[in-house]
């Protein structure tokens, strides 16, 4: 019981965080507006539902989501236009969220609680969409087989050392490309090409699978490091399949270039439609996103870093030690995605 | 007018196409070459696996008598209601690193899984064609002392040719569609490519021109295909239809032939619902899945007979009518050879110039729904036509004209004399529809409307999110809701042999 009250508590603090944010906006909230939100979404946990039922016992207001594929759902708001149902779009990388701002889809939002809320480096520089989780790119390694500090950057994975001993998911994988992206960014694409084509050419296999799959290979002897998004780690820790922990048991996590730059972190975030119908309903539902309330509901339930230091990690994600990560502006995971996806094919990772 | 609606999206997706002023991403680089090359390959692999499965095992349920005959009669047909990426992930799961003797994966894994999991097309076009095949003309083959074996490969088997051949065809298209499974297995096919153009290259011009190529290589496909049958067409033979007479198999191929079910069953169907009933397990919360579960029947009825009964109209007007007729059949088809997510592409662009003319407006419940009937009826009318024409094709010409003489009108006669006769395949080309839309999923997932989930989109949400263990649920409840249909059907075909009906 003591549950439904804190959740009570939470709903309380979380109308009167949006009725400030109402205030502060002059209004830009609701006013008029239908009492519902639609979020064209390509998350799909069962947390974001909590969310949503959270979000609307705090202020009345109703999500409806439509979940799917990112870039296809992107192609509905363009087929649909002027006339789309969308309020908010949602993706769990930034690189889709900046395509969406390239194609005009989506519009600049700026409001004190957003910049209170998100860090600049989680966020589009104007606004066009910002982050309400983070998540690491991360190295994986056998224990038996390499030592920690053997994998300690992105680019001892390039060095003979691994020769025939890496797995890499395909660089048709959105995760993969804003890695590559983020490396354009800070070293420039010569260096990005070097460091494709050594890794390529320790590959193990040719890249199939997902990220599950590569920590599994890993664990099974079939080669000795991949680079993963963090969390797919701690699930398999968590997992009821006792298969899966013990895949687990066999691989250790490290975060990267920690005196170098800083490890790669990627988004989930949102941004409001050109076209919102409701945008006061998007902007309210995006800061709450943000806010205490849902931060500490969403994080642990997906096991993704909270934006901000103040709010605690999961702590299974605390077990795994603070890290420094990249500073880099968001929009360079777009932005260079073009010429990322070039530089995957030209050295043959496919 | 039915093939004008089946083919409207896929006729989009080529005009969108060939618009000039495109950038070089699908022919700038190797994907298209190597993606015709992959596919090519694993579709012939693939293809031949899902023929020599599918025809072997009708040929003994239709024609033999063995131990289990009549159980494996319609177990046959279960591997059906599984999605290629499921089959995929689970036959990873099962034999992955040392748990089974081969691993599956790469290439011969996308064939293994390809062959085991579409063998049922080719396996009901021909049962079908089987059952349906003239007692006299087997027994004439056979009081002229003819072996079993010559009977089969001199009478029995090239009578089903049709059969057998449309159902190749279907299994072959699918192959050539598949994203699914060709990504999980790192292959790089036409289909991939196309997602790759998209999804990496951020380039829907790009993927749309390779899914061109995928759509013509479909109509150059389905006109050989059509010529190669068309040169050996039969006429009806003698009228009179009796219960087709079965050997009886000596203990030692008995045993062989009911292995040979056994097996196709076990590995098609058995083994990965135990896989996915353990995960589920493990898992233990079955989530929330009784509505998807309701939405998926719905919609996979109702999708199911608007199809039908466009494929249908399709079918018989082809039949009917001379040479343009036939070029009908071609442009319904060949939304069959591509992606779902490139079809719903060329249905929204569709949408977006009504709504730009201002017939409509947004894509509300309704709308939605109506263009994702419209893709389903876009992308699997071939599933439909190919088996009901090949019905018709057992038609004998002579019964038409005696029809006609009769001084039967066109309604007519389709009622009384096509559809019974084509029963035994509409009925098939029902349960190919309504599975087919079971398993459905880029087209659900990006035309349905808000907060509507279906069975497919609740499975892919967790599997693309790596959560296997939750996925596994609403995966088993798509095998089982194809299931009851199966059953249903392939009984009703065994009943509706033409004689009896």
């Amino acid at each position: 019981m003591s549950f439904s009250i804190s959740r009570r508590g939470f709903a309380l603090g979380a109308s009167a965080l949006a009725l400030a944010a109402c205030n502060q906006n002059g209004g830009a909230s609701g006013d008029g507006e239908e009492n519902f939100v639609n979020v064209y979404t390509a998350r799909h946990y069962d947390a974001d539902r909590q969310l949503y039922a959270a979000f609307e016992e705090a202020t009345g207001v109703q999500v409806r989501a439509l979940t799917g594929n990112a870039e296809q759902l992107l192609e509905r708001i363009r087929a649909e236009g002027d006339a789309t149902e969308a309020d908010l779009f949602v993706s769990a990388d930034a690189g889709n969220l900046w395509r969406l701002k390239d194609a005009g889809l989506l519009q600049n939002v700026t409001t004190p609680t957003l910049e209170q809320n998100v860090p600049s480096n989680l966020r589009d520089p104007e606004g066009a969409y910002w982050g309400f989780t983070k998540r690491a790119r991360v190295i994986m390694y056998r224990k038996d087989a390499v030592r920690p500090e053997e994998v300690a950057t992105y680019d001892a994975l390039a060095t003979p050392r691994f020769r025939g001993q890496i797995v890499m998911r395909s660089s048709t994988n959105t995760y993969q490309l804003s890695t590559l992206a983020s490396r354009i960014e800070r070293h420039g694409a010569d260096n990005a090409r070097q460091w494709a084509a050594g890794v390529r050419a320790n590959f193990a296999r040719d890249p199939e699978g997902s990220d599950t799959d590569q920590i599994k290979a890993v664990a099974a002897g079939e080669a000795q490091a991949t680079v993963v998004n963090h969390y797919y780690f701690v699930r398999l820790m968590k997992s009821e399949d006792p298969a899966d922990r013990d895949v687990a048991s066999k691989v250790g996590l490290v975060f990267p270039d920690q005196t170098t730059g800083g490890t790669h972190v990627n988004i989930s975030g949102g941004g409001v439609t050109l076209h919102a119908k409701r945008r006061g309903r998007a902007i309210q539902f995006l800061e709450y996103l943000t806010g205490d309330a849902a931060q500490n509901l969403i994080a642990p339930a997906n096991t993704e870093f909270p934006i901000r230091p103040s709010i605690t990690p999961a702590p299974e994600l605390a077990a795994l030690g603070a890290f420094v990560e990249e500073s880099i502006p968001l929009d360079a995971l777009g932005r260079h995605q073009a010429e990322a996806t070039r530089i995957f094919e030209e050295v043959g990772w496919r | 007018m039915a093939t004008l609606i089946c083919a409207a999206p896929a006729v989009a997706v080529i005009t969108l196409a060939l618009r000039p002023d495109q950038g070089d991403v699908a022919f700038g680089g190797d994907l298209l070459r190597d993606g015709a090359i992959g596919t090519a390959l694993v579709v012939a692999l693939g293809g031949a696996g899902a023929v020599v499965f599918g025809a072997m095992a009708a040929w003994l349920v239709s024609l033999c008598r063995f131990p289990g005959r009549g159980v494996f009669e319609w177990l046959l047909v279960i591997p059906l209601a599984a999605p290629s990426y499921v089959l995929a992930y689970a036959y990873t799961g099962i034999t992955w690193h040392g748990a089974a003797p081969i691993e599956v994966r790469g290439l011969w894994g996308a064939a293994f899984v390809y062959a085991i999991g579409l063998y049922p097309y080719v396996y009901l076009a021909a049962r079908a064609a089987f059952a349906s095949q003239s007692a006299c003309a087997l027994e004439a083959a056979r009081s002229l002392g003819a072996s079993p074996w010559r009977v089969f490969w001199e009478v029995a088997l090239p009578l089903a040719r049709p059969g057998i051949a449309a159902g190749a065809a279907l299994a072959m298209m699918e192959i050539a569609a598949d994203y699914g499974a060709a990504y999980h297995f790192g292959l790089t096919t036409l289909s991939t490519a196309v997602f790759r153009a998209w999804y990496a290259h951020g380039s829907l011009d790009g993927a749309l021109q390779i899914a061109a190529v995928l759509l013509l290589a479909a109509i150059v496909f389905l006109i050989v295909e059509r010529r190669a049958r068309g040169r050996a067409a039969f006429g009806g033979g003698s009228s009179r239809w009796r219960p087709l007479p079965r050997y009886q198999l000596s203990p030692l191929p008995g045993l062989l032939a009911s292995g040979f079910c056994v097996a196709l069953i076990a590995f098609g169907a058995v083994l990965p619902l135990a896989w996915l009933g353990r995960l589920a397990l493990l898992h233990g919360d079955l989530g929330d899945v009784v509505q998807p579960f309701v939405n998926s029947v719905i919609l996979s009825a109702a999708g199911a007979l608007i199809t039908l009964a466009l494929a249908a109209a399709i079918a018989v007007s082809a039949r009917r009518s001379k040479s343009i007729g036939k070029l009908s059949l071609y442009g319904a088809a060949m939304g069959y050879a591509a992606p779902g997510a490139v079809i719903a592409m060329g249905a929204l662009a569709l949408f977006s110039i009504a709504r730009e003319a201002g017939w409509i407006g947004g894509l509300g419940t309704a709308l939605a729904l109506a263009a994702l009937f419209w893709t389903y009826a876009a992308r699997f009318s071939a599933a439909g036509v190919q088996p009901i024409d090949a019905g018709l094709a057992r038609l004998s010409k002579g019964l038409d004209a005696s029809a006609r003489t009769l001084g039967a009108g066109p309604w007519r006669r389709l009622i009384a004399v096509d559809l019974p006769i084509a029963g035994p395949s509409l009925a098939a080309a029902a349960l190919i529809l309504f599975v087919e839309i079971l398993k459905e999923l880029p087209a659900t997932l990006i035309l349905r409307p808000f907060d509507f989930d279906t069975l497919a989109v609740k499975a892919y949400s967790y599997a693309s999110d790596e959560r296997l263990l939750q996925a596994a649920a609403p995966a088993l409840l798509i095998f089982l809701a194809g299931l009851a249909p199966i059953i249903i059907l392939t009984r009703g075909i065994a009943r509706a042999r033409a004689g009896q009906a």
